[in-house]
């Protein structure tokens, strides 16, 4: 239901503005109107003007703004980590804070750094390990003798290890080995052994060639090359080392720190709030005002706070809302433990505007239904159900998915009943069970035309309860031409509605020429009210009532699916592969029958109901309150 | 030959009409993709533009029920 909302203004002298801002913020209730026209009359605005803060208010949100900076910066340096409370009062702990921040900055940048260093130098060394791990059984084959040099090329395909080949060999005159293996990434590794005299002019024609030898650090540069691998896998041990003495320190620093950083930070974001709203309050030479809305019912509470708080020297004064301001009127909506869930779909759409209607009831009682209506089958009724309660117990925590598990579980018990009146279960229809043989009262897989009449007479209702409640809602505007036309609507839709039946069961004559007579005068009626579109207004309502029919189209695919994966099984002939193969039939079916009703009831709502009378276009209600810890 | 006639009337008013929501379903549904990769929280609405092209199968097969059964 869309609460009722209460112009509020809050009365006192500037030197109480922030403590009744604050006992204002801890009620969480009232929303602040930076706009005062509408509070004040029109004469009386000269008189006030938005309260500037004076000098040491702005110097403290300056200091608050800069800390909060600094604070941000070094929770940059920090690992996340789950925190506990600190000890201290936030308020006394700011000044030490406030000393310490820069040095703590300094230290855990400076670590931070070190730690990406690290990283870089350990990221490359380990892609150079990649090439030393193919090298590795090379060096097994060519040997560790002395008076030998030894050259890593890392090569990318065949033809260009057989021109490498040719070059070393016309190089060193034959003099040489020449051994390779599969790399990483698909790379041929090629590793030379050759005389040591050789290896500088070998060097440089590869360079001149564009074959770059495999890399190694600079300090590594003087090591023989089977040194320089083990000098490799050696750092990369050590830069393990120091980065989990790194990564400790930072930690260390983390637990010791953050919460009483992380207490300041969040009293500092408190203070700033309560600075940053002042500006969208006004002030006389005597006193303040803070204009803006809160739920009527809260009113009282918030009279009675301030008046035990202040001994009466703030007072809050309740405003008639204008008729022009009701369309800014912030939207609250609050609804019993039953609907609240529902709010889930609600959720989907616009917020509606002040004087129009929470949707989130009407999906409460006809979505349930609906979706009782489409898959009826107490077989699946019941299985969604345990799947239901299985959801309540695993998603506590998570308001969706809880919310979620309620609507499915109000939604699978009124699958279950209509299975009762269908006498269908898992399909099979009442003919094999005695209790669905007395509770049938339709089978409707076998009587089409009949359900096709009942989802068209659910729709005629539903559509004409939206119009009835569009022509309440329109007439509360006081759109008298608008409401006449709504009006003229049901009754032409109800006459028509009569006449079709009269067609299946004729009326006595007195009723259907009363009918026919009735719909004569309602035409140019609906004309007069409702303009030219009217008769294209009207073939749209006839249109939404047909689009019921979907209430009795997807139920039948519903139930003729089950049927199929009834039949399925038994012509297998075995107990085995005929419950393997029903069952998963039977399973997609329930993956539909969970996914098709309730989008289809959902649609029956947004499109062919909620368009009759809602009106959106409302403004979120958002109440000034500390933000949530 | 009537009930012939009578059988593939319903087929092509199903037929047709399944066609037709397929085809606005799909051009919904790559338009929704779209939307989707940008603006994630409209999945909801999503859902429900790409289920409202399925009236005219409905009203197809409603037909189709009438030409059978009237």
């Amino acid at each position: 239901m869309i609460v009722a909302m209460s112009k509020v203004e809050i009365i006192g002298p500037m030197e109480l503005l922030l403590p009744v801002l604050d006992r204002v913020r801890a009620l969480g209730l009232f929303q602040v109107e930076q706009e005062m026209r509408g509070f004040v009359d029109r004469e009386d605005e000269k008189a006030f003007r938005p309260v500037r803060l004076d000098k040491k208010t702005l110097a403290e949100r300056s200091y608050c703004d800069g800390l909060m900076a600094k604070i941000d910066q070094l929770a940059g340096f920090l690992p996340k980590l789950p925190t506990r409370c600190s000890y201290l009062e936030p308020h006394s702990a700011v000044g030490i804070v406030a000393e310490v921040v820069d040095k703590h900055t300094l230290l855990c940048s400076g670590l931070c750094r070190r730690r990406d260093a690290l990283e870089g130098e350990r990221g490359e060394l380990l892609r150079q390990t990649a090439f030393l791990d193919a090298l590795e059984p090379l060096f097994k084959t060519a040997g560790e003798g002395t008076g030998l040099d030894f050259i890593g090329v890392s090569l990318k395909d065949g033809e260009a290890v057989d021109h490498l080949y040719q070059l070393i060999a016309r190089l060193t005159g034959d003099t040489f080995e020449f051994v390779t293996t599969g790399g990483p990434e698909g790379a041929i590794i090629v590793l030379v052994t050759l005389p040591v005299e050789l290896g500088a002019k070998v060097r440089d024609v590869l360079n001149g060639e564009r074959i770059p030898e495999l890399a190694f650090p600079a300090s590594l540069s003087q090591l023989p090359f089977p040194d320089k691998v083990r000098a490799v896998r050696r750092r990369i041990g050590d830069i393990g080392a120091e980065l989990d003495r790194v990564n400790a320190e930072l930690h260390r620093f983390a637990s010791r720190w953050w919460p009483t950083y992380s207490c300041v930070r969040e009293w500092l974001l408190d203070r700033l709030a309560l600075l940053t709203t002042t500006a969208a309050i006004h002030k006389t030479d005597l006193c303040f005002f803070i204009h803006g809305w809160m739920p009527s019912p809260d009113v009282p509470r918030l009279r009675s706070l301030l008046n035990g708080e202040f001994q009466g020297r703030v007072v809050v004064e309740e405003q008639g809302a204008l008729e022009e301001e009701m369309e800014v009127i912030p939207i609250a909506i609050r609804n019993p433990p039953y609907f609240r869930p529902f709010e889930l779909f609600t959720r989907i759409l616009p917020l509606p505007s002040y004087r129009s209607y929470d949707p989130t009831p009407f999906i409460g009682i006809f979505f349930p239904i609906f979706f009782g209506m489409i898959l009826g089958d107490v077989g699946y009724g019941l299985l969604l159900l345990a799947c239901a309660l299985v959801m309540l117990k695993l998603f506590r925590t998570r308001r969706d998915l809880h919310d979620a598990a309620l609507i499915l579980l109000v939604s699978s018990c009124y699958a279950v009943v209509f299975g009762f009146l269908y006498g269908e279960c898992f399909g099979g229809t009442a003919g094999g069970w005695r209790l669905l043989e007395q509770t049938c009262v339709i089978e409707r897989s076998r009587s089409i035309m009949p359900m096709l009449a009942f989802s068209l007479s659910i729709g005629v209702a539903h559509v004409t309860l939206g119009l009835c409640l569009g022509f309440w809602s329109t007439l509360r505007r006081r759109l008298v031409r608008e409401s006449l036309a709504k009006l003229v609507n049901i009754l032409l839709l109800l006459c028509l509605a009569a006449l079709a039946v009269s067609l299946f069961s004729p009326f006595p004559p007195p009723i259907r020429k009363g009918l026919n007579v009735a719909v004569l005068v309602a035409i140019p009626l609906m004309l007069l009210t409702g303009g030219l579109l009217a008769p294209l207004e009207m073939m749209k309502n006839i249109g939404n009532i047909v689009s019921y029919a979907r209430i009795m189209a997807i139920g039948l695919a519903s139930v003729l699916i089950a049927q199929v994966a009834n039949r399925f099984a038994g012509l297998t002939g075995d107990v085995l592969t005929g419950a393997v193969a029903g069952g998963l039939i039977h399973l997609i079916n329930i993956a539909l029958g969970i996914f098709s009703p309730t989008i289809h009831s959902l649609r029956l709502h947004y499109v062919e109901f909620f368009d009759k009378f809602i009106v959106y276009g409302g403004r979120r209600f958002e109440p000034f309150k500390k933000p949530p810890g | 030959m009537e009930k012939v006639l009578l059988g593939f009337a319903a087929a092509l008013a199903v037929g047709l009409c399944a066609i037709a929501t397929g085809w606005a379903q799909s051009r919904i549904g790559s338009a929704g993709a779209g939307t989707l990769a940008e603006k994630p929280e409209l999945s909801g609405t999503i859902i429900i533009l790409l289920a409202i092209p399925e009236t005219m199968v409905i009203l197809g097969f409603v037909v189709a029920a009438m030409i059978l059964y009237l």
